[in-house]
């Protein structure tokens, strides 16, 4: 045997030893993985899984980990229950509270954010500064302010004070990520059909409306997800259970008796979540990126 | 106020070095693993926090919560000090923050080049090594805007604390800012003295609201 295929196989040899340790390594690597994964959903799983269970699994002091005795009964006590009135109540005034304030948002953020992208003018830093700033204030510093001036023009306790409320959290986010996207879409397109004869509003409506179609859909959602989880604000500024948005309402939830009803607690629990969750699953690609889009390209 | 801060940087301290981990760990396991992982991540994320804070609470419950049972602690009551209801509010805080780093950190390491970490494996640096000298620099402005972003929204938690610990119970021994805030402003209706609090929150983010502001100004004045 020559010297030469001696090495050859040798080296075969180690670099199946290197896979075969990488495959245990990976191996190593995807069990982590999965325990992660079972660590950070089995608190959702649990809130669903309960939601399904009967009572006497739920209060047995050994949990039964699957819902062996699936029932809808908890849903239905939640819904419609004697004890939890007010459901659809909360449901219809969530409902109104975050359409109109980000129908009205999405409307003003996208004429601001086409100013701020398109045009320069006087203040125009200042005005950006202005944007991002007030996001970072922290929410609860802002609860007396809002309450002293909401409760001077007598909008405390009515949704119409909520819905300014909310225009003021959900208006900066909006404008800033409008502005990303319409940054994205090239000048010239817009130029070429006012050369060949389109006013500056039909070259807005026809070329700049339909490019930023998407940008506005994921920046409502995400307005949407928001205000529709928005708890602070409601609860200070909404004192009638009539009048209650729906994390109020799921906040009160437990707070009633001594006995907590773990399974209807879960089943509203669940309900709340489910338009957030679905919504979000949508967007999530997309509003990562206006997060943190210039982090990560700088 | 001491008590805010240290809550803070646990809090945020926490989230940013197990969210890196994470990430890390999405680079070495296989596609199906990295599939489900990142979708179980953006299911959290999308979790309402109200809705959240009743689910840890069912967890944690002393009478039959599941996570008495599966440590075998019996009937231990989670809330019983103000160092264990604070450290529930973390573990909430944690939770729920996660994924959005995993998410960020994750396509902040998209950028590190792959033949620059190779060309280190070669000439022999430990996976440490490597981390250290040629990850971390790139990931430096990520982690930078998801700190201050952390720290700016933990410092002014209020949600999770006010109904996690409950109304009840919260009292001076375990007052974060926010509730604080809350609790001398709105409860109690002095308005002068809840706004003095929201200033001097106000002011102890300011700083790093600048860092974060000045760095969005540039790039978005850049784009």
């Amino acid at each position: 045997m020559s010297g030469r295929t001696w090495r050859l196989s040798n080296s075969l040899l180690l670099s199946r030893r290197a896979i075969a340790g990488r495959r245990v390594r990976r191996t190593a690597w995807n069990l982590v993985g999965i325990a992660v994964f079972v660590l950070m959903v089995f608190p959702v799983y649990w809130m669903v899984s309960t939601a399904f269970k009967s009572d006497s699994d739920i209060n047995s002091i050994k949990p039964s980990w699957i819902p062996l005795h699936a029932t809808l009964d908890h849903f239905r006590a939640a819904v419609s229950g004697d004890d939890h009135p007010y459901f659809w109540n909360s449901v219809r005034n969530s409902l109104i509270v975050v359409g109109v304030s980000v129908g009205l948002s999405l409307v003003l953020a996208f004429l601001a954010a086409v100013a701020l992208a398109k045009f320069r003018f006087t203040g125009r830093k200042l005005f950006i500064v202005l944007v991002i700033g007030i996001q970072m204030l922290p929410q609860a510093g802002l609860i007396i302010p809002l309450y002293v001036v909401l409760a001077r023009y007598h909008e405390v306790n009515r949704l119409t004070g909520v819905i300014l409320t909310y225009m003021t959290c959900v208006l900066p986010f909006s404008i800033w990520t409008l502005r990303g996207f319409i940054i994205g879409i090239p000048r010239d397109l817009e130029e070429a059909a006012m050369v060949d004869g389109s006013t500056r509003l039909g070259a807005f409506v026809r070329i700049l409306l339909p490019l930023v179609a998407p940008g506005l859909v994921a920046t409502s959602i995400f307005a949407f997800i928001t205000s529709w989880n928005e708890f602070i604000f409601a609860n200070v500024l909404l004192q009638d259970q009539q009048r209650q948005t729906l994390t109020v309402w799921l906040s009160a939830f437990s707070g009633t008796g001594r006995h907590t009803d773990w399974g209807a607690l879960m089943a509203a629990s669940t309900l709340t979540a489910i338009p957030v969750v679905g919504f979000f699953l949508l967007v999530q690609r997309k509003i990562a990126f206006g997060l943190t889009a210039g982090a990560v390209k700088g | 106020m001491l008590r805010t801060v240290v809550f803070t940087v646990a809090n945020v301290g926490l989230t940013m070095v197990l969210g890196t981990l994470i990430a890390l760990l999405l680079l070495r396991v296989s596609t199906f693993v990295r599939v489900l992982l990142t979708a179980g991540l953006v299911l959290v994320w999308s979790v309402p926090v109200v809705v959240a804070v009743q689910v840890w609470y069912w967890l944690t419950n002393f009478q039959n919560g599941v996570v008495n049972y599966s440590l075998g602690l019996g009937q231990h009551d989670w809330y019983a000090t103000t160092f264990s209801q604070l450290a529930m509010v973390t573990a909430l805080i944690v939770w729920g923050g996660i994924p959005f780093v995993v998410v960020t950190v994750y396509a902040g390491l998209a950028q590190v080049p792959r033949e620059l970490v190779e060309a280190a494996e070669v000439d022999g640096a430990s996976s440490p090594r490597v981390f250290l000298d040629v990850t971390l620099p790139v990931l430096r402005p990520v982690l930078l805007i998801l700190t201050s972003l952390s720290i700016i929204w933990d410092f002014g938690v209020f949600t999770q604390p006010f109904l996690l610990i409950g109304q009840s119970k919260l009292h001076s021994a375990n007052y974060l800012m926010g509730v604080y805030l809350y609790e001398q402003g709105y409860a109690k209706s002095d308005f002068g003295r809840g706004a003095a609090i929201s200033l001097l929150m106000l002011l102890m983010v300011a700083a790093l609201s600048v860092v974060y502001v000045r760095k969005m100004v540039r790039l978005g004045d850049e784009r």
